[in-house]
């Protein structure tokens, strides 16, 4: 018997159900070859790169394979260290700032009432976030000025004399700790605010019902939906940390000496000004290396889900 | 009857140049007439010798029809921007060579030496003279290993401006002429903390401005330098260390934060009036007589560098103009034409009147620039004697320029002590020349 053949109308479902099995794909691809294109792809040169002796301005050497000898390098450095130790001063001086005052201006804004004020205040919230690095930085240097700058104007109201803020090593890193405050500390009260939301309105006004202190409430009804956002925001802003350059690099370009000379404005001068591409792409492996494992600790430690 | 006798030479050099190539039949429109239409990019910075040489472009551009397309960028980027550039076959046809780059840009092939150029005589002006420019800067600014690649566009020396208001007050009818009556007799005189006001300003921000106007300033007058003969470390030598322990007694004259000023702030605090001394570049002369931009136009004086116990060693810094490399011939050609005729003696009167710093002689016999211009006598005395390896020009400058400023800031910032610095600095220093190969004989020993 022979088998019999598929009517015109089978094979037009056919072909329809072929052109369904490709279509996510379709929409999809642009994505994903983007992503490959600007991340991936990046990625995967700067590994190859780490092992590879790679100086752009002595092309003439070759880009010969050196093993790990670019990380041993960056491993021995002490310059590394400092800039790695400027980092993490860095993340510890601003995050449990940024992190207190985020948890403030949400749980003001997640209070009843002044509804106007409370639209006004998210919007202008989003403002610090929208400026550009580079930006933060140049008005760093203006207000962050010995002579003309309104921070030493504030000083002199409380009766401190002008202070050298970016000529001194301890005042600089307080100058960019504190426009980093500024930009970031809305992320975090914009994340915080959103886990608030998250509160079934009935829980929390059973528990308002069973005490009238705020720090209970906040410790056993609103702190487990804000450790989904908490976890995201020290994921974020390590990384983000690692990678701060132009906020930086416009305000104090790392100075004065080493003081503010943080991890990615070393990566920056080895890459950029060195052109020793094979050993600032082993410190930038080293850095995604610590991303992940901060990340993981993060998760480890601090994440829950609701249940 | 002398300054008119001198100005009638001048002008008939300037105008011999001129007749030679008529004579010869070559001109500019002629030279640039198979290039018509062509386009060129150079890359140039925010100075005033830019911006000098962007109110002339007109004109090149009318006479030649090429185009010339510029982007001004901060002189931190720039050589990233360049290296980039050349390394990736980008489109730059002309290359802005700051003299520590040298070195690097003409061992690496991305610039073509100027005799390819010099000896075809479609592009060459008889009128170039290549030894009308200042012996120095040609030498500094445009040669590697004895070959020229460049020709001196944008040129510094080191100068005194100084404050002749804030000096008469302190009982000053002249300019310090040595670095120790500067420290020791001057400055404590013109400072007044309580005032806000102070002797004298050392601009230090890390960076090239740590390593070249700051540390490298103070070692040559007293007889120091950063190598020796064997290319070994010479910090530890007297000269260096009395020249850089200087540099930290230099300290309670100068403004509070003066580690992170840059080239901007220096000329600043001297343009408001707030410091009496400012050793800067020739190149700020026209900010600092710019009422907009400063409040001594008329107490401004200007004077060479202070001599130190080596003599009068002043700063030297300044940019060439060579062509790329990687240009194809027909730009090539069109950009050696704007190099020639940017450098040339036939517009740099003009160059000089639009607030640039010509490299070129005789424009500074003409006595109405000499009139005008209070910094071109002094300049012009810097420049007859000078050290060509101010800063070495070699390739592994910009490598030793980053541990010479981390190390000289720190040493400023009182962390490290004058001794230690040194120490960090050459141990560093020399574990770059190694890899380089200059002590097993691979490179020769230029600088």
């Amino acid at each position: 018997m022979s088998k019999p053949q598929p009517t015109s109308r089978q094979r037009a479902g056919r072909a329809r159900l072929e052109h369904a099995r490709w279509t996510p794909l379709l929409f999809l691809a642009p994505a994903v070859l983007t992503l490959l294109a600007v991340g991936i792809y990046p990625t995967l040169f700067a590994l190859v790169t780490s092992f590879r002796q790679y100086n752009l301005v002595r092309v003439r050497d070759g880009f010969p394979f050196v093993g790990v000898e670019n990380y041993a390098n960056v491993l021995m450095d002490g310059s590394f260290w400092n800039a790695l130790g400027v980092s993490g001063r860095f993340f510890l001086t601003v995050m449990p700032v940024q992190l207190a005052l985020g948890l403030g201006i949400a749980l003001l804004l997640h209070r009843p009432g002044w509804g106007f004020m409370r639209a006004v205040a998210r919007v202008s919230l989003v403002v610090p976030l929208a400026t550009t690095y580079a930006v933060v930085g140049l008005l760093g240097r203006l207000v962050f000025n010995r002579e003309f700058g309104v921070a030493n104007q504030f000083a002199g109201w409380l009766g401190f004399g002008p202070l050298d803020w970016l000529g001194s090593p301890s005042g600089s890193f307080a100058a960019i700790a504190i426009m980093d405050i500024w930009q970031w500390t809305p992320f975090c009260a914009l994340i915080f605010l959103s886990g608030l939301s998250m509160v079934p309105v009935e829980v929390e006004e059973a528990a308002r019902l069973e005490t009238t202190h705020p720090l209970a409430i906040l410790r056993y009804v609103q702190l487990p939906y804000l450790l989904p956002g908490l976890t995201a925001m020290l994921i974020l802003r390590s990384a983000d940390v690692l990678k701060l350059f132009d906020m930086v690099f416009t305000m104090t370009r790392g100075g004065p000496g080493t003081a503010t000379e943080v991890i990615s404005i070393l990566v920056q001068r080895t890459g950029f000004r060195v052109f020793d591409m094979g050993t600032a792409s082993a410190q930038a492996i080293l850095l995604l290396i610590l991303t992940v494992v901060l990340s993981r600790l993060y998760i480890r430690f601090l994440y829950r889900e609701i249940a | 009857m002398r300054a008119l006798l001198l100005a009638a030479a001048c002008a008939a050099a300037l105008l011999s140049g001129q007749a030679r190539a008529q004579t010869s039949g070559w001109t500019l429109e002629g030279a640039a007439a198979p290039l018509k239409g062509a386009q060129i990019s150079v890359t140039f910075l925010d100075r005033p010798g830019y911006r000098a040489i962007i109110k002339l472009l007109p004109e090149f551009e009318r006479r030649t029809g090429i185009k010339v397309n510029y982007e001004i960028v901060p002189y931190e980027n720039s050589r990233e921007k360049q290296v980039l550039n050349f390394t990736a076959r980008g489109d730059l046809t002309v290359a802005l060579v700051d003299l520590v780059w040298m070195g690097e840009f003409a061992e690496n092939g991305w610039i073509v030496p100027a005799e390819t150029f010099t000896k075809d005589p479609a592009v060459a002006d008889p009128a170039l003279k290549l030894d009308g420019f200042f012996p120095l800067l040609l030498d500094a600014f445009g040669s590697w290993g004895g070959k020229v690649y460049g020709l001196p566009f944008d040129n510094y020396s080191g100068l005194l401006y100084y404050n002749a208001c804030m000096l008469k007050s302190a009982g000053f009818d002249k300019p310090p002429a040595t670095w120790d009556e500067l420290a020791k007799v001057y400055a404590p005189k013109l400072t007044d903390k309580a005032k806000n006001q102070y002797g004298y300003v050392l601009q230090s921000l890390r960076g090239e401005t740590q390593s070249a106007d700051s540390f490298m300033r103070m070692l040559w007058p007293f007889g120091g330098s950063l190598l020796d003969k064997s290319f070994h470390s010479n910090l530890k030598s007297a000269g260096s260390q009395t020249g850089l322990q200087f540099r930290q007694d230099l300290a309670p004259y100068m403004p509070v934060g003066f580690v992170s000023m840059d080239h901007a702030e220096a000329v600043n605090a001297f343009a408001q009036g707030q410091v009496a001394l400012l050793t800067e570049w020739s190149a700020f002369y026209s900010t600092l007589t710019d009422t907009k931009t400063s409040k001594v136009t008329d107490c401004l004086a200007v004077a060479p560098e202070p001599a130190g116990p080596a003599g009068r060693l002043p700063a030297l810094g300044g940019f060439s103009l060579a062509v790329a490399s990687q240009a194809p011939p027909r730009e090539q050609k069109a950009a050696w034409l704007f190099i020639q005729w940017a450098t040339s003696e036939a517009i740099a009167k003009q160059y000089v009147e639009a607030g640039g710093v010509s490299g070129r002689q005789s424009v500074y016999n003409l006595p109405e620039i000499k009139a005008q211009y209070k910094f071109v006598e002094p300049m012009v005395a810097s420049w007859q004697k000078g050290v060509p390896e101010f800063r070495p020009r070699f390739p592994s400058w910009p490598a030793i320029s980053e541990i010479v400023a981390e190390w000289g800031s720190k040493m400023q910032l009182g962390q490290v002590t004058v001794e230690q610095g040194s120490d960090e600095i050459g141990r560093r220093m020399e574990a770059i020349l190694t890899k380089e190969g200059y002590y097993d004989g691979k490179k020769p020993l230029l600088q």
